[in-house]
């Protein structure tokens, strides 16, 4: 298949459009029908999110391989810094979901309706502040650092955070110090070109930091078997004490509306790596729909259970 | 022969010593491995034993700060050496941050960072160099805010700075640098402070009025008080945030006020004093609380002890005040 607009330049492609795995080395240690059932469960949450109105919301539909392979690949003495848009990490940490539903709610914690942490299981708090959470996981990195190799801390955001002054600022720190932290930035996929005021800078990120003496890679968020090498490469790196490193995922945000209707299906990562699963003959529609009942029964008793509890302390 | 050593000399001791005493705490700071711009990491960086907890950062105002909130979240204790409070400026976010930090994760998550920098004129420098943001910095919720008025208190400042093990909330210590590279015999060093860090203190007793001296103005309201041949008190107002309010208070009764502190009027750390006497003290009150400050700025190199009360202007309104 060619490669349409929709394809990120100066990826290394593993799982193809069609869902076809390449290289089958590539997966190794990867258990992608375990992997499909929490990228449905990051989607599923994904919608249900979106219906409870919380301020400042965003959807995060195609983008979930950078958040659910994070989560994955964090041994437990790792750390998370997740961005507002990677809630769904935190059940993979093992957050109980009714603490998460409370969490998100704001009803719990942070008190911050829309963010989720725990100290317990690794997952750092999502400061107002923009792209404050970056600097907070270099300190924690650092932190590791002192205590020795073995541990490492990741930190999420989007690709609009690459032109403050934090992002710069957590480069040259990170660098500096040759602290065991990887940063893993979302990058939106603009096929008709980005728009002025999005400063990127140049069309990658993960070369823009190259410049800066920072290891990184650049991978398509739509092939999860991509994602997952770049990830786990960065995240060893990082705790065996070769340094700090950078994972840009180049991902099609999936959104509700007529904009979704032009976005092909290889596109999201979910659908191509449904096909590749059905290519194993590891895909069915029970499969499916048993996985969606599923998460969609626990989303909704959790989020019901702290909806209620919500109310009955609001006065 | 009496010893004299500088107050930052003596402060690199404090600051080697506290790296000793505790395992958990880190020096940061961007030049802090070549002794810092004052020196106060020298004497940490001649102890073999130290260096590996001395850690030089880049540049970078706002993520130093936030990288030492990360660094006391994971269970250390970051001592922060500046080369101007200014820089807090340029750190704002990251400054709101660290106050805000212990109000989430149910209170479980507590910063305890230090914040060491030189305020106000005294090198000559002008611009930021001269300015005095102490109060824009307290004004963070969250922090503890605290300026040196006597040099020889600094050491012991520092220490009880540096303690959080009753849960202090994260520090600032403003040093002025009008007083730290004053030479003191040792002998004046204070070894403790004899109360909490920030609490207000008479200094001196007085009836007939009472000035409130913040920072670098101590020694010109005990100037000011002889040369006006009032019988006045003079009260020393450290901690800025939390402000003393019950030890203000009670030194309020000769109801003939006269606040100083460095920097500008509009905005200043008296701004928040006078209001808190205006509010509390107001049946004491027997004259109009005069503020005596430094000028508003900017200062060139030049003209950057304007940035700070004169002698002469103190001894002004503790006149007016006590004739009134």
């Amino acid at each position: 298949m060619e490669p349409s607009p929709w394809d990120p330049e100066g990826v290394e492609q593993c799982l193809d459009a069609e869902g076809l795995l390449l290289d089958p080395r590539a997966a190794q240690g990867l258990d992608l029908r375990a992997l499909y059932k929490r990228m449905v469960a990051a989607r599923l949450l994904d919608l249900r999110l979106a219906r409870l109105g919380l301020p400042m919301w965003v959807p995060s539909a195609g983008e979930e391989a950078a958040t659910v392979l994070s989560a994955t690949l964090a041994g437990p003495e790792d750390w998370l810094y997740p961005s507002v848009r990677d809630l769904a990490l935190a059940p993979i940490r093992g957050m109980d979901l009714d603490e998460f539903a409370q969490q998100v709610l704001g009803a719990a914690y942070n008190g911050r309706p829309g963010a989720v942490a725990a100290a317990d299981l690794g997952i750092g708090h999502a400061p107002e502040a923009l792209g404050l959470h970056l600097p907070l996981a270099s300190g924690q990195a650092h932190a590791q650092k002192l205590a020795g190799p073995g541990r490492m801390t990741a930190a999420l955001f989007g690709e609009g955070l690459t032109t403050t002054a934090m992002f710069h600022e957590t480069v040259a720190l990170a660098v500096a110090c040759d602290l065991p932290l990887v940063l893993v930035c979302k990058s939106q996929l603009w096929p008709e070109g980005a728009p002025a005021e999005a400063g990127l800078l140049g069309d990658s990120v993960a070369e823009r930091v190259k410049a800066c003496g920072l290891w990184s890679r650049r991978v398509d968020g739509a092939d999860v078997v991509g994602v997952y090498g770049a990830i786990d490469q960065a995240f060893r790196r990082a705790r065996d004490g070769r340094g700090p490193g950078l994972v840009e995922v180049v991902a099609t945000r999936l959104q509700a509306g007529e904009k979704s209707a032009d976005v092909p299906a290889h596109r999201d990562p979910l659908e191509r790596l449904r096909r590749h699963l059905d290519r194993e003959k590891q895909w069915t529609p029970t499969f499916q729909d048993v996985i969606e009942a599923e998460v969609r029964g626990q989303l909704d008793r959790a989020f019901t259970h702290a909806q209620r509890q919500v109310t009955e302390e609001t006065p | 022969m009496n010893v004299r050593e500088r107050v930052v000399d003596v402060l690199a001791e404090v600051v080697a010593e506290l790296l000793r005493d505790d395992l958990r705490r880190v020096l940061l700071g961007e030049d802090v491995r070549d002794g810092g711009m004052l020196g106060l990491s020298r004497a940490a960086m001649r102890d073999p034993a130290l260096g590996l907890r001395v850690l030089a950062t880049p540049l970078t105002p706002a993520t130093n700060l936030a990288h030492a909130t990360g660094l006391a979240l994971a269970g250390r204790r970051p001592i922060v050496l500046l080369n101007s409070a200014t820089a807090l400026l340029e750190g704002y976010a990251a400054l709101r941050e660290l106050g805000r930090v212990g109000a989430t994760a149910n209170g479980e998550r507590a910063a305890p960072v230090l914040i060491v920098a030189p305020t106000g004129p005294g090198f000559g420098l002008g611009g930021d160099g001269a300015d005095s943001p102490d109060a824009a910095i307290a004004a963070v919720p969250g922090l503890r805010v605290v300026v040196l008025g006597d040099a020889g208190e600094a050491p012991a400042s520092l220490r009880a700075a540096a303690s959080f093990d009753g849960g202090e909330a994260p520090t600032v210590l403003l040093l002025p640098r009008a007083l730290i590279l004053r030479e003191l015999e040792a002998h004046e060093y204070k070894p403790q402070l004899g109360r909490p860090l920030g609490a207000a203190r008479t200094v001196r007793p007085g009836s007939a009025a009472t000035v409130f001296a913040v920072g670098a103005t101590l020694d010109a309201a005990f100037a000011a008080v002889e040369t006006s041949g009032v019988d006045a008190a003079i009260v020393e107002v450290s901690g800025l945030a939390p402000l003393d309010e019950t030890g203000v208070l009670a030194a309020a009764t000769s109801g003939k006020l006269v606040v100083t502190h460095a920097g500008g009027r509009s905005h200043g750390a008296g701004a928040e004093l006078v209001a808190l006497l205006a509010d509390r003290a107001i049946l004491h009150l027997d004259a109009p609380v005069l503020r005596v400050t430094g000028g508003d700025g900017p200062f060139t190199g030049r003209d950057e002890f304007a940035g700070l009360p004169s002698v002469e202007a103190i001894v002004a309104a503790i006149t007016r005040v006590a004739t009134y």
